[in-house]
């Protein structure tokens, strides 16, 4: 038995590993990002999401990230963070990431999703969805380990517009034999786009090449993390200069929250055929009409005028 | 002519609140389940969008309909919570003993008396209170959070689960509910549902079959006795089949 699931689990490993070595990834090498944000402006631009221009329309963020976080209308952000250095010849970490979709093998977005508006790409493997599809439940939010779906229409009390709006990694681009629009536009080409075990292997090495000068905690990152994400980051510094959670994974609410389905339509089933059987039982219960002599303290059965129970108040009874 | 007496169980306010709840309740599961079983999410996508937004709307008199009943009677907010959080009888402990055997075999099984809310009564209703007010909770924030009250990632997830799990345990104690209060079972059958849907009194007969307590404290007190003249042929009728309770 333990060497079939065995067979079964390599197997599915291979399968994986195989889907997985076909698809596509945008190699994100912050070593090499200078923080320009022209990626963010190429996404606003193709995918038609300006931000709002009039005055104060737009939060004060006091910091070179901005917009801080991804929102209704940014699906890319960059990140800064300045961080204490062990290395007495460089005081400062500044580690310059990058927040948008991480395109998971293992999506949790696609999971809780009622209507199938996010779905995986079948040839690049990137997690894409369509708005028109989605109603607005806004599951996908809670169950991303990353924080990154986001909806337009959000601002709206009724929720009637709600409608996701996260980075689709540009597929549309992609089928049509371009590169992602973020990556197109990399001046220092910390952005590239390529083939999966490709873009991993490129990472590897340059993670080779940065622990040699001294960045001892350079890793990849990505390329396993849940399932296997199509965007592998190089990270320069500590994981901690870049909002990436160290084990991603989907939460146990969420997978608790997907299991109560099956268990509501079973549970259902086993309620009412469980009354159903109460029902039966029931069938042909009679019994005798009784009224309450409240002077003597006396329950009688009506039809035949006997005294079936005395109440005995000075006893105590009630 | 033979005289009937009738005990008034629940006033008019009462009646109004549980009936709105009642009706709210029943379509909030059903354009709950909208979102919740995928197969449904996905058949049509309006009508998905039309029960998210009726989903909100209901919700909201849910909410408010047990608030306006607080502030229309406060006494009768007291003597609710003062009608549940009570001592235990060997009464209660009894009931709650025999009711799956009752339940199964209502003929051979009997029920002890029992005081105005009986002790499976108590568990059933405190289940329905507790349930609606964490559904309450837990749909609020995830309605405000997404729209006007943003709240992180993690918020989100948790009232899911709690939304997602009490929904699980109101579609049972619901289901329960309508089967007994509704009067399907047998010896709860004839007039339960006039008790919440109509004019809120038990028969003598059926209250004393089911709350022998609580029935002869009222007829001993005599304040909430409604007497009936009815012709003898329906007496029997009367007392078998009106209003009866859970």
């Amino acid at each position: 038995m333990a060497t079939i699931q065995h067979e079964y689990d390599r197997k599915h490993l291979d399968e994986r590993n195989e889907y997985k070595a076909s698809t596509k990834a945008i190699l994100f090498d912050s070593s090499r990002c200078s923080g320009c944000k022209a990626c963010m402006v190429a996404c606003k631009t193709w995918n038609q999401l300006p931000s709002p221009t009039a005055t104060n329309s737009q939060p004060w963020y006091a910091s070179l990230q901005c917009p801080y976080d991804l929102g209704s209308n940014t699906r890319l952000t960059i990140t800064f963070r300045e961080m204490e250095s062990t290395n007495p010849g460089r005081p400062i970490d500044w580690a310059i990431g990058r927040r948008a979709c991480m395109h998971c093998t293992d999506a949790a977005c696609v999971t809780v999703c009622p209507t199938g508006a996010l779905f995986y790409d079948e040839e690049t493997g990137m997690v894409s969805h369509n708005a028109e599809k989605c109603i607005g439940c806004s599951y996908c939010r809670g169950a991303c380990p990353f924080d990154v779906p986001r909806h337009t229409g959000s601002d709206d009390l009724s929720g009637v517009n709600i409608r996701i709006n996260k980075c689709t990694g540009c597929v549309d681009r992609i089928k049509h034999g371009m590169d992602p629009a973020c990556v197109t536009t990399c001046q220092p080409g910390a952005l590239t786009f390529g083939d999966r075990d490709e873009m991993i292997a490129i990472a590897e090495k340059r993670v080779e090449v940065l622990k040699a000068k001294g960045f001892d905690k350079a890793r990849v990152y990505g390329a396993t993390e849940m399932g296997g994400t199509h965007v592998i980051y190089v990270l320069k510094y500590d994981i901690a200069g870049y909002e990436l959670p160290e084990n991603p994974g989907i939460s146990w609410m969420t997978t608790a929250s997907e299991i109560m389905k099956p268990v509501l339509g079973i549970g259902f089933i086993a309620l009412i055929a469980g009354l159903g059987g109460c029902l039966l039982s029931g069938v042909g219960y009679k019994r005798d009409e009784l009224r309450y002599d409240e002077v003597n303290h006396d329950v009688i059965n009506v039809e035949t005028g006997e005294v079936v129970k005395h109440i005995d108040k000075e006893a105590g009874e009630r | 002519m033979a005289e009937v007496r009738f005990i008034q169980r629940h006033s008019l306010l009462t009646r109004i609140v549980h009936c709105t709840i009642a009706v709210a309740c029943i379509w909030l599961m059903i354009s709950g389940l909208f979102v919740f079983v995928p197969a449904l999410a996905a058949l049509n996508l309006d009508l998905t969008r039309f029960m998210k937004v009726t989903h909100r709307v209901v919700g909201v008199i849910f909410i408010i309909m047990p608030i306006f009943g607080a502030i229309g009677s406060p006494a009768g907010l007291i003597e609710f919570f003062k009608k549940y959080f009570c001592r235990w009888t060997p009464e209660d402990f009894e009931f709650l003993k025999k009711f799956v055997p009752y339940m199964l075999m209502p003929k051979k099984v009997h029920m002890p008396d029992q005081d105005e809310v009986k002790s499976g009564q108590r568990f059933a209703d405190g289940a329905l209170v507790i349930g609606g007010l964490m559904m309450a909770v837990s749909g609020l924030f995830l309605w405000l959070g997404t729209t006007i009250m943003p709240v992180s990632a993690g918020t989100l997830v948790v009232m899911r689960f709690i939304h997602d799990l009490f929904f699980l345990v109101l579609v049972v104690f619901v289901v329960a509910h309508v089967f007994l209060g509704g009067g399907m079972f047998q010896p709860y059958r004839g007039g339960t549902i006039k008790l919440m849907f109509g004019n809120g009194q038990v028969s003598e007969a059926n209250a004393l079959y089911h709350w022998g307590f609580w029935a002869r404290k009222e007829l001993e007190d005599g304040s909430r006795v409604v007497v009936k003249k009815v012709p003898e042929e329906q007496r029997k009728a009367i007392s078998s089949k009106a209003s009866l309770g859970k």
